[in-house]
């Protein structure tokens, strides 16, 4: 009895915190709209003013500038001119996310002096355990706000200028012009073009890096007389079916971690003017094995569409069409079967509750599965139906045309597909998958059941 | 397999990084090829024995760590050659 009574005790409290971390971050996100508007109203086009005023040039450091970098300071390639240099320059971080983070955190604590934040999206759950500037009271307010907020308790000496919208061909000249370095800590294709186009007409150094589950890279476009630009080294986008995002195929945070750290050390490195800038080559980290290999990459690409002497694009073009790809990492519902081939989750829970003997094929990745799954599935990775060896696995429930077979997957995409590739092979078959799946389930059966 | 003109057969071994390692289904493979060889047939070979079909027009492949700037430039291979094969990765 007491047990049970301290269960039903554990269960409301979990309840209760997770009712509360839900309206924080819903407060969180209005608070934003909030401010957002109110600067709108109170100094229309301020964010012009702030980014266009003159910066300040320091002619020397103050007591409290030696006292804080003294560190830096005391190495014989930097010194007290490179600590200028970095206190009168402006770089532009441009995705607040794995990367964007951790870069920011070391140019801003470094000293430099001006800093540029770009990220449209707000702080979530899922974003803390990589992007580390920000925190569980900050979720639901926008990322560059978060990020300013906690840099300048870092160095209260950085000047920070928030631009919480996305980076489009209409903005982005606009925008960079006013910076000296660009770091390329975006997570999608379009915005990779878009920002190696800007800064190469703008002749800005861009610092890209990125990462996915354990692999990182890292080499600066854009630098130097004979440094390649994006497009000399990829000169047509990767199909969208090629392109994993974080959200899909996961990313540990020590390896956005690595690489975002070294992006902030080729900025420095570009504004201060030491040692061997990682232009010309490429850095590729293997986190699973801890290598890093440097591949010499090529030159300028002398028929380069956009840096060589007779370029084709003289101006920014729309990167979403050039990609086939939105410019985020958020995954659009795919729409692929006609309603009569799937089934709402709430019809098919009513079917469970009257045992209708049926199969429900959940088609997520075996680590996926292991997090958490309905009561009735049987995991068959989305490659397993693919290459058809799933007939095998279930031969006797499919020489029933009338059993119902049922697909499910986290969002309700890959059921999709799948459920597409069996009906080309058994047409007749009652064969079809749960609308919005495992995420459907949670909103419309049961909330306790998790979401990732 | 094509063989050019009279040129040896050697193994070398080819690294797959990011998408390219998950459509190889692993990081690392000996792979027996033409001594010399055009660095386009070279690749063509891969994305046949591979299954790179589907990023054969986004892939930087460098030997011994440089990058093959042009297909037609004829390479030479000896044993253990390490061959990599870089997709770009955009995440972040």
């Amino acid at each position: 009895m007491i047990a049970a009574a301290a269960d039903s005790f554990e269960v409301e409290k979990a309840k209760l915190c997770r009712k509360i971390a839900e309206l924080q971050a819903a407060l969180n996100a209005k608070d934003q709209k909030l401010r957002e508007l109110q600067t709108r109203a109170d100094n229309y086009g301020a964010e012009d003013e702030v980014q266009f005023a003159p910066r300040d040039k320091h002619e020397a450091l103050s007591n409290d500038d030696i006292a804080r970098y003294s560190r830096q300071l005391i190495l014989t390639d930097f010194g007290v001119s490179g600590q200028l240099k970095l206190k009168n320059s402006a770089v532009l971080i441009v995705g607040m996310g794995g990367l964007g983070c951790p870069a920011a955190q070391y140019l801003a604590s470094a000293g430099c002096g001006n800093l540029g934040l770009v990220d449209y999206d707000q702080v979530e759950r899922s974003n803390l355990h990589r992007q580390t500037l920000h925190t569980v009271s900050r979720c639901g307010m926008s990322k560059a706000e978060s990020a300013r907020i906690a840099l300048l308790e870092l160095n209260p000496h950085c000047r920070i200028i928030c631009h919480s919208h996305l980076l489009n061909s209409f903005n982005a000249m606009h925008i960079i012009r006013a910076y000296d370095v660009v770091l390329d800590c975006s997570d999608n294709v379009a915005t990779r073009y878009l920002l190696n186009d800007a800064c190469s007409m703008l002749q800005r150094p861009l610092v890209s890096g990125s990462a996915l589950k354990l692999d990182g890279q890292l080499t600066v476009y854009c630098y130097g007389e004979h440094g390649p630009c994006y497009r000399c080294i990829y000169p047509v986008p990767p199909p969208p079916e090629a392109v994993t995002n974080c959200g899909d195929g996961g990313v540990l945070g020590a390896v956005t971690g690595t690489i975002g750290a070294m992006q902030a050390l080729e900025a420095i490195k570009v504004i201060v003017g030491f040692g061997d800038v990682l232009a010309g080559r490429m850095l590729i980290f293997d986190g699973n094995s801890c290598q890093f290999r440097n591949i010499k990459i090529r030159g300028k690409r002398p028929n380069c569409h956009l840096c060589s002497a007779q370029p084709l694009i003289t101006g920014l073009i729309d990167y979403e069409l050039f990609c086939g790809m939105n410019a985020n990492d958020k995954d659009n519902a795919l729409q692929l079967l006609g309603p009569e081939q799937r089934i709402k989750v709430l019809d098919y829970h009513n079917l469970v509750a009257q045992t209708v003997p049926h199969l429900l094929l959940d088609v997520r990745a075996p680590a996926e599965f292991e997090i958490c799954q309905l009561p009735d599935a049987t995991n068959v990775p989305l490659a397993q139906i693919l290459d058809d060896s799933y007939i095998q696995r279930f031969a006797e429930q499919l020489k029933n045309k009338q059993y119902p077979i049922f697909v499910v997957c986290r969002r309700g995409n890959d059921s999709q597909i799948a459920v597409q590739h069996m009906k080309a092979r058994f047409p007749d078959h009652s064969i079809r998958d749960l609308e919005d799946g495992l995420h459907g389930w949670t909103k419309l059966v049961d909330q306790n059941f998790p979401i990732y | 397999m094509n063989m050019e003109g009279s040129s040896l057969l050697v193994n070398i071994n080819v690294l797959f990084f990011a998408k390219s390692r998950e459509l190889a289904k692993t990081s690392r493979a000996e792979f027996t090829v033409e001594s010399v060889i055009k660095a386009g047939n070279l690749l063509n070979q891969l994305i046949d024995s591979f299954n790179l079909n589907t990023i054969s027009n986004n892939l930087i492949i460098a030997h011994n760590e440089n990058y093959i700037e042009n297909l037609d430039t004829e390479i030479h291979l000896h044993k253990g050659d390490e061959i990599a094969v870089i997709p770009p990765i955009s995440g972040g």
